[in-house]
């Protein structure tokens, strides 16, 4: 069957970079979901948000290093102990470091003006970026190589491995834990009355305060998710890494609408796969050139982003 | 009437932002069964009373108490759970929740999921448009329909006093007619209020005590049917 429609090579070769992309967009996407959850409820930029990242990949490495689990050849059984460990800790880690920062950092400036907090967040970014530097060095380390890059679609002339069925396996799950968190638990309605009226959200018996505290725990959790998917993938992590994939995260969240979780993922795909389109047919320096045109680009015909919110508040 | 038990009771309340003082020295009573309303024009204070009573401005002297419970040091959340409930200037109607989730917000203290459901009907009978408008986004409602969501957000937390500030803000006259209707309807159902109003005229007709209020003062209060026909009121407040 697939030999007689055999595929033309170049079309292999884009198949092959739109996978790369939607791997890659839906770790952005993890991230970018925390950016847009916690802008979302008290319009604060987390600029640590990516640094938070960082700091998550090096705990599921330090994981990996405490179970002496570093290569493929692991007995498999380990090699899962050690991928479900990464996944219980790190997200357990990130949150709670995220809780915590909001907590004795940004809580104290809720009522200062916005360019406060926003400085202070850079700030944190900092201070993470050097704990991470302390931590691992200043030269990238390598993650452990633990899942086969056996293809799972042999024939068909493209490219799937065991490495793209995890990341998968693991950030479509979480993000439909999110949506039915936020959807259809009291907590997620408590979370979008308080983003989109916090005054009102009082009015009903709403502690704010604990529900800003679940949105970092949340935030924090999928960042520490993507954190380790991005180890495995990558299989290699540095203290700087937070910067540029925060950025991309960040930048996924304002082209999807900040503010709204679907716009992140759908955001951070798409940044996902202009980015590898451009690698791929540009070069890697226009890359980044193209995904920061298109986002202006949508921007001047939708300034609230893809699917930034259109309805508007009668008062 | 004033053989009735105090509900709420408001001694020497001061409060204001930064370093003004809006409120001075107020004090106000609420009895069981009570429709009670402060007439003030804009800028008087009348929104801040309200909301220190629910919290969200801290009181800096003086005392709230609640139904026994004083309210003057509790965080706005907490007041919600003793029975106290607003439906607030503006209406603040949460623009992407559908109407029903609105009034399951409003219901967010309560933990008898099924008396939930039962009073969501039961609002739902007494504003059919809320019932034929369950799944749209509160922020696509017109406003006097966003006045009945309000109004039917806040009695979801089966308050034993409702605070309402301003209902007519905004409305067409007929609008208005119902809304006041229903208030009276609720307050015959039990529900005391203490409704804060510009249109003084509306307030005063449906009320049993009025205050008045000017500049953070509390400059006279009376039966409502004796403060309509006060010559005084009548020409401050009634435009006569
Ligand atoms: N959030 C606020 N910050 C500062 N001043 C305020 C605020 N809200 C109200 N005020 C001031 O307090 C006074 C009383 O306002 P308000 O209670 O809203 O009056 P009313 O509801 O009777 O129109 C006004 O002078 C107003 O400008
Ligand atoms: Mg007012």
């Amino acid at each position: 069957m697939f030999e007689l429609l055999a595929i033309h090579p170049a079309v292999a070769e884009l198949g092959q970079f739109l996978i790369l992309g939607l791997v890659l967009g839906s770790l952005y996407a993890l991230i970018a979901i925390g950016y847009t959850m916690v802008y979302g409820i008290i319009e604060l930029i987390n600029f640590a948000h990516g640094d938070l990242f960082m700091l998550g990949s090096f705990l599921a490495l330090g994981v990996a290093i405490g179970l002496g689990v570093l290569t493929a050849d692991a007995e498999v059984a380990w090699v899962i102990l050690t991928i479900v460990l990464m996944l219980i800790l790190t997200p357990l880690f990130c949150a709670c470091l995220n809780v915590t920062v909001d907590r004795i950092i940004y809580r104290p400036l809720r009522k200062s003006p916005k360019l406060t907090v926003i400085v202070s967040a850079i700030g944190v970014s900092f201070i993470f970026m050097n704990i991470g530097l302390f931590w691992r060095g200043a030269t990238p380390v390598k993650f452990p190589d633990l899942i086969a890059d056996t293809n799972l679609i042999e024939g068909t002339g493209f490219r799937f491995t065991w490495k793209d069925a995890m990341v998968v396996g693991i950030t479509v799950p979480a993000m439909i834990a999110l949506t039915v968190l936020v959807k259809f638990t009291t907590l997620g309605k408590a979370m979008r009355a308080t983003a989109q009226n916090p005054l009102a959200a009082q009015l009903m018996g709403i502690n704010v305060n604990r529900v800003i505290s679940a949105t970092f725990a949340i935030g924090g959790a999928l960042a520490g998710i993507a954190s380790v998917v991005y180890g495995l993938y990558i299989k290699s992590v540095d203290y700087q890494m937070g910067f540029q994939n925060g950025l991309y995260a960040f930048t996924a969240a304002v082209l999807g609408g900040v503010g709204n979780i679907p716009g992140a993922v759908l955001g951070g795909l798409v940044i996902g796969v202009v980015g590898e389109l451009g690698k791929a047919y540009l070069g890697a320096k226009w890359s980044e050139a193209l995904i920061f045109g298109i986002l202006i680009i949508i921007l001047l015909f939708r300034p609230t982003g893809l699917l930034g919110a259109r309805t508007r508040e009668k008062v | 009437m004033s053989a009735a038990s105090p509900l709420l009771v408001v001694e020497n309340l001061e409060a204001g932002y930064g370093p003004i003082n809006v409120l001075h020295r107020l004090s106000l009573t609420v009895h069981v069964g009570e429709i009670v309303t402060i007439i003030g024009a804009n800028g008087a204070g009348k929104t801040t009373t309200l909301n220190t009573i629910c919290g969200l401005v801290k009181a800096r002297t003086g005392r709230i108490v609640f139904n026994g419970h004083d309210l003057t040091q509790l965080p706005p959340h907490n007041i919600v759970r003793l029975g106290l409930a607003q439906s607030p200037e503006g209406r603040k109607i949460f623009p992407r929740l559908t109407v029903r989730e609105n009034l399951e917000m409003g219901a967010y203290t309560r933990t008898d999921p099924e008396g939930v459901a039962a009073d969501i009907q039961k609002w739902y009978k007494m504003f059919p448009i809320l019932e034929k408008r369950k799944s749209q986004l509160g922020g696509l409602l017109s406003g006097g329909e966003q006045q009945m969501l309000a109004i039917a957000r806040a009695l979801m937390a089966r308050p034993k006093l409702l605070l309402l500030d301003e209902p007519s803000l905004g409305l067409a006259p007929q609008v208005v007619v119902q809304i006041f209707a229903v208030i009276q309807e609720l307050n015959r159902q039990g529900v005391s209020v203490l409704l804060v109003e510009q249109n003084a005229r509306m307030a005063l007709k449906i009320a049993h005590r009025g205050y008045v209020l000017e500049t953070g003062r509390i400059t006279g209060t009376d039966r409502a049917d004796l403060l309509l026909h006060d010559p005084r009121i009548r020409q401050a407040y009634l435009g006569e």
